[in-house]
């Protein structure tokens, strides 16, 4: 008998960037209803993990499935069930809340009807309704970010990637944050990469720690307070050969 | 569809920018000013004309030089306007996220291309309404006009496309605009001294952008002039494609 395929597979991804390995045979998998939080130092290659698995950047080998299909075989249905956020949060400035939703999903190819009404659930998801009428480029950073958490779920994606998603938030939007995580995670998988240790110990069930594209850590997240910093601190201080 | 779509957009961001509208009126009125200018000569040099009494030396003298102005008011607006059309975007992140929402790149050059278009024809139908304006008391060559009128529309289609082309391979929205500003001057300027001098321009006439565009605004539309702005537009088009759909390789 055969297990079912994880949502999510990474199967010995390596990349190049500018003459530089950045990912060396990158390999993990993720579950649907599992958080999993991607932690590393600058320069680890967690947004290129991020941006190969959103399918904006080509693996040099290796291959990302999803549900066992290789993203390259199709890579537009494969795109349809995945929801990005970027670390800088790449809004039109001088559109409206509403006006930007409407246009991300007329870009995914949605109906009329079924992407007003995508727009006005996430508009009320997201705790948007207030501003759906002001220009993007006049909100604040917290709101930014969940109006670009709204246009990655306008379609309702069986996978969320998140690149950095606390970065610059306050304390008070970091909890809403979390939250909302938590309400969108038993129905899909999500994938966020993290400098924070404590965002990562609050919103994650699993963690991948990277060090120089490797991946030396893959695992439920131990509930023991601390425990994740040790861990990422012997990680990020040991020699590459030596930690693999 | 997707490219109806990044074109709806863009047409949607231009139309509430002020740079769009600023750009537009600031070509217009110079527009307004050449055709006031070219009637006014007309009226002070009619008696003179040889045409003049059927009324056709209007299209001629007027309507013809009226729309090679627009060209040339084109060869620096489409650099500006499609500067930011990709090199902007990208330097934004707003690129990986038309490509993250499934939009492939040949959708999204050809939206952006169909809505830089859409301005700067937009701008043509305005400026070619001033000599309709007056059609019923200078009775235009229609032929001419109509010719003419085709020659710029492509011509404009061609300076559009070369900045879609400079926008996606330069790494910042002013080394594009530079670039498209450089390569339209050039076709436009190649055989200017050969045909100062008077000898066979050859090879470099076929490039140049005038060689194409005198017959039209004449009245004459040939295919081979027809086929150059197409093959203008078409190569510029497949590099910017080629160059956008690479970057997923590239990073």
């Amino acid at each position: 008998m055969t297990s079912a395929p994880a949502l999510l597979e990474l199967d010995s991804v390596s990349r190049r960037l500018g003459g530089r390995a950045v990912l060396h045979a990158v390999s993990f998998a993720l579950e649907r209803g599992d958080v999993l939080g991607l932690l590393g130092a600058n320069g680890a290659g967690k947004s290129t993990t991020l941006a190969v698995i959103a399918g904006l950047l080509r693996p040099d080998s290796g291959h990302v499935r999803l549900d066992g299909q290789a993203i390259e075989d199709d890579a537009q249905a494969c795109r349809n069930r995945i929801g990005w956020v970027p670390e800088s949060v790449p809004l039109w400035p001088e559109l409206t809340v509403t006006e930007a939703l409407n246009a991300c999903g007329r870009l995914r190819g949605m109906p009329r009807a079924t992407r007003q009404a995508a727009c006005a659930r996430e508009l009320a998801r997201l705790q948007l309704e207030d501003v759906a009428g002001r220009l993007c480029g006049q909100l604040s950073l917290g709101q930014k970010r969940r109006v670009g958490l709204a246009q990655a779920l306008l379609h309702e994606p069986d996978l969320l990637v998140l690149d950095e998603p606390g970065n610059g938030l306050d304390p008070l939007q970091t909890a809403e944050l979390r939250g909302l995580i938590k309400q969108l995670s038993p129905r899909r998988g999500i994938i966020l990469s993290s400098h924070g240790l404590t965002e990562v110990e609050a919103m994650c069930s699993r963690v991948v720690i990277l060090h120089q594209g490797r991946v030396q850590h893959d695992a439920k997240l131990d509930p023991r307070p601390g425990k994740l910093a040790v861990q990422f601190r012997a990680i990020a201080q040991a020699p590459v050969e030596a930690a693999a | 569809m997707s490219a109806l779509a990044v074109a709806r957009l863009d047409l949607r961001r231009l139309a509430v920018r002020p740079f769009a509208w600023t750009l537009g009126g600031i070509a217009l009125a110079m527009m307004a000013w050449q055709f006031l200018l070219g009637v006014s000569a007309f009226m002070h040099a009619q008696p003179t004309l040889p045409g003049a009494a059927s009324g056709a030396g209007f299209t001629a003298a007027v309507v013809a030089p009226y729309f090679l102005n627009y060209i040339q008011l084109c060869l620096v607006i489409a650099p500006l306007v499609t500067m930011q059309a990709l090199a902007g975007e990208r330097g934004a992140q707003r690129l990986a996220l038309l490509r993250a929402a499934g939009v492939s790149g040949r959708a999204i050059v050809c939206g952006k291309f169909i809505a830089r278009l859409a301005f700067l024809w937009l701008l043509l139908i305005i400026v070619a309404t001033l000599p309709l304006v007056l059609a019923h008391a200078t009775h235009p060559d229609w032929g001419q006009f109509g010719a003419a009128l085709i020659a710029t529309a492509l011509c404009v289609a061609a300076l559009t496309a070369i900045g879609i082309a400079c926008s996606a391979f330069a790494a910042q929205p002013a080394l594009a605009a530079t670039a498209a500003l450089l390569i339209g001057e050039g076709l436009s300027l190649i055989d200017a001294g050969v045909r100062m001098t008077g000898g066979d321009t050859g090879w470099l006439g076929y490039l140049a952008l005038h060689t194409h565009l005198a017959p039209a605004l004449r009245g004459l539309v040939r295919s081979e002039d027809l086929v150059y702005f197409l093959l203008i537009i078409a190569l510029a088009l497949v590099l910017a494609v080629r160059r956008i759909a690479g970057e997923r390789g590239r990073g």
